[in-house]
Order: C-alpha cells, then structure tokens, then sequence
C-alpha cells in the first residue's frame, strides 16, 4: 500500500485559451473506472444500480466491449468509496479502478473533427454520432476511447503511458488551424 | 481490397484496428491420433483460391476474437461473428 493519497494531476497544461477554432485540453480530477460484466450483464441494469448506489457520481457510462464498459465523472473517489460501490453491486458487475491508469482529455473546437478526421476512420460527423456517443478506436496507433461530449467536443481516453504521445500528435494534426 | 471490417460489435473499421491469426483451424485430431495426423493439424495449411475462414482480433477496438470469412481473391469478407459463437454450434 502507499504511504500518501496519490495527487490526480494533469502533467498537461491547456494549449490554447478557450473559443479557439481549436483546443485541446486535460481533464483534471473525477475517475475512470472499467466495469466488467457477466455474460448477461448489460447497459441498462447497470445505469441503474448506479445511480442507486453512487447517485453522486453520475451514471456517464461508456461501451468499451461487450458486457465492459468505462463509468466516467468529474468527482474523486476515495478507495474506501469504491470499495464501498463494489460491495454494492451484485457479483454481476467489478470495478477496476482506472483513474491513474488513463488520461482524458478534451479536443474541441469547431475543426475538432477535422483534427481528427486525420488520425481515426471513425465518422464523427453530427448527424452519424450523437452527443455521448463513444467508440473504442486508434487514433494513428494509439488506442483511444472517443466520446462526444458536446457540438463540436470531443473527450478522449488513453492509456496513461500514452498519453503524452497522443498529445505531442494532437498538437502535430492540429497545427494548421492554429 | 475491401480495407473496411465490419465488427460485429462496433461496426464498420479499418483493417489496421485488426491482428490477423490465421486460418480457422481444423477439428483436433483425438489424443491417440497418427503422428502423421498430427503434423498435418499443427505445420500443414491450406492455400485455398476463394472463400476461407480466419481467426481476426480487434485488437485496436472491443479486442474481441472474430472469426471472418473472406475471399482470397476479392478480399470481400462475407461474414463476421464473435469467435465465442462457434463454443455455441457454430462449428469450428
């Protein structure tokens, strides 16, 4: 066991100020956790023993694979809260907590889907992929959660160990609007 | 060549999301079984001209083992499934 709580910290800094025709940006704090389910398990059932159990949390459940899925929100939870949320939940479902194993961030912007048009053949147009919409995708050869989060936002998660990577090549794609 | 799969779980994808391992093999051979029998299941593969059954993972999406069925000759892939269908009576 550690010795001191971890600091949930962005090694990230935002690029550019907000209302730009791009903008990428971390998500600092609030958790990522993969929920794996039984065979039977699924989105509906889950949501709602969420918002029984943790109604503080929010039910921002995404699809990774089947019966798995990412919970996202912008609260901290403690380890004795997850463990509390485990106890909660039928054998259906386990927590694995991902909140320092990915990073989020958020590309947004009007050229957002231009951006990354470039790295992903997913079809981020707005009339293919509503808002909370998500896919598990590469971007270039990088594994990464989309999600759109609003219009012309985008939410990505990635693998922590990557994340600095897909970050220098965000900044690459996105030069020319900038 | 056809470079979109369509993922039975996450719809349309590029080929590069995608590790390739190869042919679906044939029924084991029972644990007795001929040496000769043996060395034709573990070395010996078939080259076929048209339809042909391969095991695909989708290692850059829902990493799930596909089973896909394409054409050597148009690379059009007619049918994917979840690899766990074939436990259920698909047939391997």
């Amino acid at each position: 066991m550690r010795d001191y709580p971890l600091e949930n910290r962005s090694a990230f800094s935002p690029s550019v100020a907000a209302g730009a025709a791009i903008n990428l940006a971390p998500v600092t704090g609030g958790f990522v956790i993969h929920v794996l389910g039984d065979a039977k398990s699924d989105e509906a059932a889950l949501k709602q023993v969420l918002a029984k159990i943790a109604p503080e949390l929010g039910a921002d459940v995404r699809k990774s694979a089947p019966n798995q899925w990412f919970w996202v929100g912008d609260a901290d939870v403690s380890s004795e809260r997850l463990t509390e949320i485990q106890a909660g939940l039928s054998n259906q479902f386990a927590l694995a907590d991902q909140t320092h194993g990915r990073v989020r961030m958020i590309l947004s912007g009007p050229s957002s889907r231009t951006v990354l048009a470039k790295g992903t053949m997913v079809d981020l147009s707005a009339d293919q992929y509503a808002i909370g919409q998500s896919a598990m995708t590469q971007i270039g050869h990088i594994g990464a959660m989309i999600t759109r989060v609003e219009d012309d936002s985008f939410e990505l998660i990635v693998l922590r160990s990557f994340a600095g990577s897909l970050w220098d090549e965000l900044h690459h794609m996105m030069a020319e609007f900038r | 060549m056809s470079s979109l799969v369509k993922c039975p779980h996450c719809g349309l994808r590029p080929r590069e999301e995608f590790t390739i391992r190869g042919e679906v093999a044939t029924p084991r051979p029972s644990a007795g079984a001929d040496e000769a029998v043996w060395f034709d299941h573990v070395y010996l593969r078939d080259n076929p001209r048209g339809e042909h059954r391969e095991y695909w993972h989708h290692s850059g999406g829902c990493r799930r083992w596909l089973v896909l069925s394409r054409n050597t000759l148009t690379h059009e892939t007619s049918e994917v499934v979840d690899a766990s269908t074939l436990k259920l009576g698909g047939g391997a």
